[in-house]
């Protein structure tokens, strides 16, 4: 059992500013896209111009020839083979098959030409220099024909310049030709030929048929729907979203003499990163470095190398140079994941008392070419499924030939949240009733078995208490009015509610995440992490643990993070970094205290166990003695104090530690719009967000991020889509200025509560408050017009089209 | 939004450069120390390039030089030529505001500006509010938690600060007008209102 958590908080739980504030702010702060090495080449990555095709040719003598050409890799995986012969123009090689896989040995003869390279130790070499057995991976440029491609923007090859416009004159000056093939981008037309491929993986044709799901029986469902005082029914539907993080992905790479890799990478796992691109050049993870001091934004779409990555790396090992590849904006929206779609119809059936007897829903949705998982809405019917006597849900998967889904902030739930709390709001009008009575009677019960701190224990009696919280901050009860009966004139007003969860949980993982804290002779200390900084103030939360637990101050801790070579770290997913940092850090914070209490105590002839810390001084309890912290780490002499902590799912679940960190949140959201009914513009007036959170580490962040997750559910309600164009295959919107993401001027107030619960421990906070906010705008919008809006994003064009189909006049 | 949007400029814009690569452009308006380093045709307007010139500019304060393509824009000659990276590539059209800098004390998103057409001015990027002493724009945005990831951040303190300098007296919904063209992806808006409130206050 660890210490946990100090009883009396200095600092923990304050506003804290951000110790890497004026840095970032000023443009000091050095981001992977701003590292420029001596003698960096840029690169930049060739791709296909159509969804689906075959690569009938490739010509790269010109391309060879361009001013500035440094190099060129297919991107591809490169396996290792064993040399047989080399002889004249001739290597003959054989695979190194993996006799637990069964793999069967295979031959090659290749003629090697100037488009064919030969690595050896991740360094390039002759065909005269090689021996029988060598290790070694060829690359025959001309393998490339014959590809398939499966969506515009798939890689193809990269290529290094001395400049970037070079690069670029480069990538022109090659000679392609594709074969086309037929492709498909719209979810409707998959549907309706559902054994049509286009598309790579395992299914017969572009779709993974949904398995029906049921709680209860069929007849309890007809029953239900039958028996009940009302039932709604509509289809509602989250289209396509791309990440766009402000930074693109990418990274600089640059090999040393020994074989030793460094990246400055735009990553979310520097250890992933770290692991990956050892992998793939075959050399052991501590000959690789990742470096993320500064990130500029992941949102779940950055935990790997990614091929730009590895074609970086791999430029840099042939090329004997720093190379940096970062992708530009179409390449970030189009090639480097998404948020899939989700369309369902849905079903439900509830009585005047508000009870919900009935739900069920038919729902597909497409990740692009690939990426299933992050698509899977298995919640359904998501925060009510508990309370719900009986539900039927169906998620059909069809795979598009558009870039590859990759996880995104609290992947599934925002789509799952607008699927059902529409259907909700649809219900409570009409039942003709206030939504709000809808939520109290449906909201999961208390499990009266679970520990009384956990969220399965209280989430009944939080939400509770969120959605009186809430609907006071927002003034339901004055401004609530049954659907579309608000005041008259052509704007119109109206106020909804949504309400979510977030699993989460305690730590990232079953490898311990470390912390390194050292304590040095003067006094002064550093802690060190992988762990890296998304712009959750992650740098700063290490120097808050830190600083409590030593008496210092804030600014007294000299923080490293975003290195690889700092110990294990998870990568920064399903809001886990800090419940797994935070409490590495403050066992890190409380063994180097004690190492430094265990080496200078003799020196003083105390009992370390009479010593303890307060603000700037260590204390002699016993002997009534004390010392400034500089005057007794001086004692330290030649010798420095170090702590390491460590911390796991598997540590957080040991007795005694749930009061460290926990997963799993709640939270409700309120929005109040304007809806202009002669334009169709919506505006959001206020959003008010009560979230749950557990310890508050730094209230100025934490207040910050929730602030943020709302912006971006505001965005998601109200601007983002990937339009893809059914004739050509191509995005027509990859890009910010028909890509819209809200400005300044587009943002209501946002009154932001956060519920402390310091006996739950730290608990991560990234994701949760994004998940509701599009659910509560649409239902504001719905209580505005007295119609249903019912897809997203909430356009002037859907809102007018609703309008004319029936609402407020 | 930045003062020279909508604005004819006096050089050759970025569109008709690229329009025009490898013909006799038409760059009358440049007016330069240098020789052109291409005559396309006797009589036509001078043409630089396509090969480097020389490019002279004062950033934050000192004058430095390098060569650069006239195909290269204010911003990459900034942030791959001269290391000065406060000014953040991100939409690389003139959208998000992330490559904000100052050119003669008026703002420009450098990525629609071309290199050569700033040539001997004044340029301040975010850095310039920075170093030893921490000018009252990003103190406002640190005090504030106007930042997360941070990357577009230089982009809106450089629109703010340049518009607190045009009007010391703005009103908060003055300010917010004048960061209409910088977007930040994190949704830091809320904080940023709060850093504008404590600015307007101050009085710049
Ligand atoms: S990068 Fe220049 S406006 Fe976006
Ligand atoms: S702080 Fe990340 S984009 Fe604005």
């Amino acid at each position: 059992m660890a210490e946990g958590w100090p009883k009396k908080r200095r600092i923990l739980g304050t506003k804290v500013k951000r110790i890497d504030g004026p840095a970032k702010s000023t443009g000091f702060a050095k981001y992977s896209y701003d590292i420029n090495r001596k003698g960096m080449l840029q690169g930049a990555v060739l791709r296909s111009p159509y969804p689906h095709a075959k690569i009938k040719s490739l010509d790269t003598t010109a391309a060879r020839k361009t001013p500035g050409f440094k190099g060129l890799v297919i991107i591809a995986p490169m396996p290792l083979w064993l040399v047989v012969k080399a002889e004249g123009d001739t290597l003959e090689i054989k695979s190194i098959p993996n006799k637990k896989k069964k793999e069967k040995e295979i031959r090659r003869t290749v003629k090697v030409t100037p488009t064919v390279t030969i690595l050896r130790a991740n360094k390039i070499v002759k065909l005269a220099d090689l021996k029988v057995d060598d290790q070694v991976q060829v690359e025959v440029e001309q393998d490339v024909v014959g590809r398939e491609l499966f969506f515009v923007g798939d890689e193809i090859l990269a290529v290094a310049a001395d400049t970037e416009e070079h690069a670029k004159d480069v990538l022109r000056a090659i000679k392609i030709e594709y074969q086309e093939l037929a492709f498909v981008v719209s979810i409707e037309e998959v549907l309706k030929n559902p054994d049509k491929k286009t598309t790579p993986g395992p299914q017969p044709g572009n779709i993974t048929p949904g398995k029906e799901f049921f709680k209860g029986q069929a007849a309890d469902l007809e029953a239900a729907f039958k028996n009940s005082d009302a039932t709604a029914e509509g289809t509602y539907g989250v289209p396509v979203i791309s990440h766009q993080c402000l930074e693109t992905h990418g990274l600089v790479a640059e090999w040393d003499a020994e074989g030793g890799l460094t990246v400055w990478a735009s990553t979310q796992a520097t250890i992933n990163v770290m692991n990956g691109l050892a992998g793939r050049f075959n050399i052991p993870p501590t000959k690789v470095r990742c470096i993320t001091h500064y990130m500029g934004g992941g949102f779940g779409s950055k935990f790997a190398p990614y091929p730009e990555g590895f074609a970086a790396a791999d430029l840099a090992r042939r090329a004997g140079a720093a190379v940096k590849i970062m992708l530009d904006r179409e390449e970030e929206i189009t090639t480097a994941g998404n948020r899939p779609s989700a369309i369902g119809s849905v079903k439900i059936a509830g009585n005047k008392d508000g009870s919900i007897t009935g739900f069920s829903i038919d729902c597909h949705g497409t990740p692009g070419f690939t990426g299933g998982a992050t698509v899977n809405l298995g919640l359904l019917p998501y925060i009510y499924a508990d309370g719900i006597p009986t539900f039927k849900r169906i998620h059909t998967v069809a795979y598009t030939n558009a870039g590859g889904a990759r996880a995104m902030r609290a992947p599934g739930h925002p789509q799952n949240c607008v699927l059902t709390e529409f259907a909700v709001d649809d219900l409570a009008g009409k039942l003709g009733i206030d939504p709000l009575i809808v939520r109290r009677k449906n909201l999961p019960p208390n499990n009266p078995k679970a520990d009384k701190i956990s969220w399965a224990g209280r989430r009944n009696t939080v939400y509770n208490e969120q959605l009186d919280l809430a609907t006071k901050l927002a003034g339901w009860k004055e401004k609530w009015h049954p659907p579309g009966k608000g005041k008259a004139g052509t704007v119109k007003h109206g106020i909804g509610m949504a309400i979510h969860t977030w699993g989460g949980f305690a730590a990232g993982g079953a490898t311990p995440n470390e912390c390194h804290v050292i304590i040095n002779k003067d006094g002064s200390v550093t802690a060190e992490s992988s762990t890296q900084d998304l712009g959750t103030a992650q740098r700063t939360v290490t120097a808050i643990v830190t600083a409590e637990i030593l008496g210092l101050q804030v600014s007294d801790v000299v923080v490293k993070i975003g290195e690889s070579q700092y110990g294990y770290s998870t990568g920064s997913g399903g809001s886990t970094t800090c419940p797994a940092q935070a409490p590495a850090t403050l066992l890190a914070a409380q063994n180097a205290r004690n190492e430094l209490f265990k080496k200078v105590a003799p020196k003083l002839n105390a009992d370390p166990k009479d010593l303890v810390i307060e603000p700037g001084k260590v204390v002699d309890t016993k002997n009534k003695k004390e010392w400034a912290w500089k005057e007794f780490c001086a004692r330290l002499g030649m010798d420095e104090a170090k702590g390491k902590g460590e911390w796991s799912l598997a540590i957080s679940n040991e007795p005694g530690n749930e009061n460290i960190s926990s997963g799993q949140v709640g939270g409700v959201q309120i929005a109040e719009v304007l809806v202009d009914s002669e334009t169709g513009v919506v505006r959001a007036k206020h959003i008010v967000a009560v979230q749950d959170c557990g310890l508050v580490v730094n209230k100025l962040a934490c207040e910050s991020q929730v602030a943020g997750g709302v912006i971006m559910g505001l965005n998601y309600a109200l601007f983002e889509e990937n339009i893809l164009d059914k004739v050509t295959g191509r995005q027509v919107n990859p890009d910010m200025e028909f890509y819209k993401l809200g400005g300044l001027g587009d943002m209501p107030k946002i009154t932001v509560h956060m519920m402390d619960m310091p006996e739950r421990g730290v608990i991560g906070i990234g994701e949760p408050p994004t998940i509701s906010t599009a659910a509560a705008i649409g239902n504001a919008v719905f209580n505005a017009l007295g119609v249903r809006v019912p897809f997203l994003p909430l356009t002037p064009k859907r809102v007018l089209d609703a309008i004319a189909k029936g609402g407020a006049k | 939004m930045n003062d020279s949007q909508g604005e004819p400029r006096g050089g050759i814009s970025r569109r008709g450069f690229l329009a025009g690569t490898g013909a006799a452009t038409a760059v009358a308006g440049v007016t330069s120390e240098l020789a052109p380093a291409t005559a396309a045709q006797p009589g036509a307007a001078p043409a630089h390039g396509p090969g480097p010139v020389l490019l002279q500019l004062t950033v934050n304060g000192q004058k430095v030089n390098t060569n650069v393509e006239p195909r290269v824009t204010l911003l990459d000659a900034l942030r791959n030529y001269l290391d000065v990276t406060g000014c953040k590539r991100v939409c690389d059209r003139g959208t998000c505001g992330a490559c904000t800098v100052t050119v003669n004390g008026r703002t420009v998103y450098s990525c629609t500006m071309l290199a050569l057409e700033a040539r001997g001015m004044d340029i301040r990027t975010a850095e310039n509010l920075g170093g030893a002493k921490l000018d009252a724009v990003p103190a406002a945005f640190v005090d504030n938690d106007a930042q997360q990831c941070g990357f577009c951040t230089p982009g809106f303190v450089v629109s703010l600060r340049a518009a607190l300098d045009k009007n010391p007296n703005a009103t908060p919904e003055q300010v917010e007008a004048a960061l209409a063209g910088n977007i930040c992806r994190c949704g830091t808006y809320e904080q940023m209102r709060h850093a504008i409130v404590q600015l307007c206050k101050k009085g710049g």
